[in-house]
């Protein structure tokens, strides 16, 4: 546990935090000549952005200024441009990769280039349809909803260890938990409402996993405000508090993994549809491996995070009892 | 089962039947819930979905003021600690899960048979499985209200403390539930639609009770 104090680990832990924050938010989100042609013709976008790979044999003369390139699935296409200016002074060469918008125009059956929005991306992630930008919550909003189930598992295990071996320590452990998990249950709740407003329309419907983190709040909530409200020896509360955590550990798989599988929902994984969640049909929907890194890495860092809060918290709990004694 | 759950049983019932607190007070929150139901909605066809609500919303709560005084009661008496020399917590746990369970079964009963009376549109079509879901769900608040109740024994605000700590955790148990209802209330063969929720009814009764029955002992000692 010292480890989690050290100032090493600290500077670490918050360097790497900016570091995937900023590669979550600024990694372009990037489609295919596919996806250019689907967003115009349905109307949903004039032009989105997409990774293109320069071929050699660009400015050639088609009739104007042309490139031909190369998209993430191979696609070989010629792209209009402006100018021959416009490729040379964003420093695109010929073999290099770029991001820019790409417009189809159906009438002529070609694709015009856009503004370059980056040169040789350091990585890209796949353009969800449907979701586009929306999609970076993932990043945000999945390992929040992660690192809180765990940090209510933890707790209810220090709260199982404090029932066997009776050492403060283990309660106040247990309580730290529960708060940072209360914490990340919240974070997980504003992130997914602030994405709920914007991609089905409300902050707020209702749909399985809302009821069931709305509940997980209530629960953990219901668990300090039994504590605050037990008038006992420190050492009995802590033991009458353990067991209300254990016995509401009991419906938190229910929550979190059983209803919102079953019961038909917005979220992934629903009504017994497929789930990149976790993948259990025999046609797994696959996520876009950058995206599905990414999302490994923050969960990674959530969890660090939610340790050194964890011990935060308790070492307040513990100077706290020290000076009510 | 051992006998001193059984003599647990027997007292409660006793008490029970001399004062008929619990009772009253439980038939008396039914019958305000079905009343407030029927004048809030005159004359309007009630959908299957609303009724079921209605239905475990009158037993949850009704559960709750007639299971709490489990071991308020003894607390307030004085006679808990007699209680604890006389039994084993193991039989304690037993004969007041027992209580619990035939309270609660019998105020399911009496909700059945209002809702019944008083609501044309509450027809069910499916008796087995409308009666197999009550009795599992009569099953899961009965044992969590037992060991919440030993919990709220011991803290401040015994009174409205009991549903802010069992509605949190029964949820699973309440979502199930008035799922499978609505259900049994809709179609005549209905087992391919309540299936996964009978199997967490289930489990969660099984894993609920289980657990309490562990950390029963761990609350009742001093």
């Amino acid at each position: 546990m010292k480890i989690i104090r050290s100032y090493p680990f600290l500077f670490f832990l918050a360097a790497a935090m900016t570091v995937a924050v900023y590669f979550s938010l600024a990694t372009p989100v990037v489609g295919n000549f596919g996806d250019v042609v689907t967003f115009k013709m349905n109307g949903t976008a004039n032009s989105i952005p997409v990774l293109l790979k320069l071929d050699r044999s660009a400015f050639d003369t088609l009739g104007g200024p042309h490139i031909i390139a190369t998209d993430r699935y191979g696609t070989r296409q010629v792209v209009r441009i402006a100018s021959k200016s416009q490729i040379e002074e964003a420093g695109v060469k010929p073999g290099s990769s770029f991001v820019a918008q790409v417009e189809y125009i159906p009438a002529e059956r070609t694709y015009v280039l856009g503004p370059i929005e980056r040169v040789d991306p350091v990585m890209t992630f796949d353009f969800i349809p449907g979701l586009g930008e929306l999609g970076r919550n993932m990043l945000f909003h999945v390992p929040m909803s992660m690192t809180a189930f765990l940090a209510f598992l933890i707790g209810t295990i220090y709260s199982i260890l404090y029932l066997i071996k009776k050492r403060p320590g283990y309660d106040r452990s247990a309580r730290a938990a529960s708060a940072a998990g209360l914490l990340f249950t919240l974070l997980a709740t504003i992130t997914g409402s602030i994405w709920a407003r914007f991609s089905w329309g409300t902050f707020w419907n209702w749909d399985p996993r809302e009821v069931s983190i709305f509940v997980l709040l209530l629960i953990y909530v219901a668990y300090f405000i039994l504590r605050s409200l037990l008038e006992e020896s420190e050492e009995k509360k802590a033991r009458i508090a353990a067991v209300y955590n254990i016995v509401a550990f009991v419906s938190v798989p229910f929550l979190m993994f059983v209803i919102p599988r079953i019961k038909q929902s917005l979220h992934p994984g629903g009504g017994g549809g497929e789930a990149p969640i976790i993948n259990t049909s025999s046609t797994p929907v696959h996520t876009d491996p950058a995206l599905l890194n990414m999302h490994w890495i923050m969960v990674l860092l959530f969890v660090l995070l939610f340790l050194w809060m964890k011990d935060l918290f308790a070492r307040v709990l513990a100077m706290e009892e020290t000076t009510e004694n | 089962m051992p006998s001193t759950a059984t003599a647990l049983l027997r007292k409660d019932f006793t008490i029970e039947f001399r004062t008929r607190f619990g009772v009253s007070a439980v038939v008396m929150f039914l019958l305000v819930t079905v009343a407030v139901i029927a004048f809030s909605t005159p004359g309007e066809q009630l959908s299957s979905s609303i009724l079921s609500a209605f239905f475990w919303i009158a037993l949850f709560f009704g559960g709750m003021t007639g299971l709490a005084r489990s071991f308020i009661a003894e607390e307030e008496r004085g006679t808990a600690f007699l209680l604890r020399v006389y039994a084993p917590s193991d039989s304690i746990f037993i004969g007041k899960f027992l209580f619990n369970l035939a309270m609660m079964l019998s105020l399911a009963l009496v909700s059945v048979l209002a809702f019944l009376f008083f609501f044309r549109d509450f027809a069910v079509k499916d008796w087995p499985m409308f009666l197999l879901q009550l009795v599992l769900g009569a099953t899961g608040i009965a044992s969590v209200s037992t060991i919440l109740s030993a919990i709220i024994g011991r803290a401040v605000q015994k009174g409205a403390l009991l549903p802010v700590l069992a509605l949190p955790v029964l949820m699973p148990l309440v979502i199930a539930t008035t799922d499978a209802t609505r259900i049994t209330l809709e179609v005549a063969n209905s087992w391919d639609g309540i299936r996964e929720n009978i199997l967490i009814l289930l489990s969660f009764d099984v894993a609920i009770t289980l657990v309490s029955y562990v950390l029963f002992d761990v609350i009742w000692k001093d």
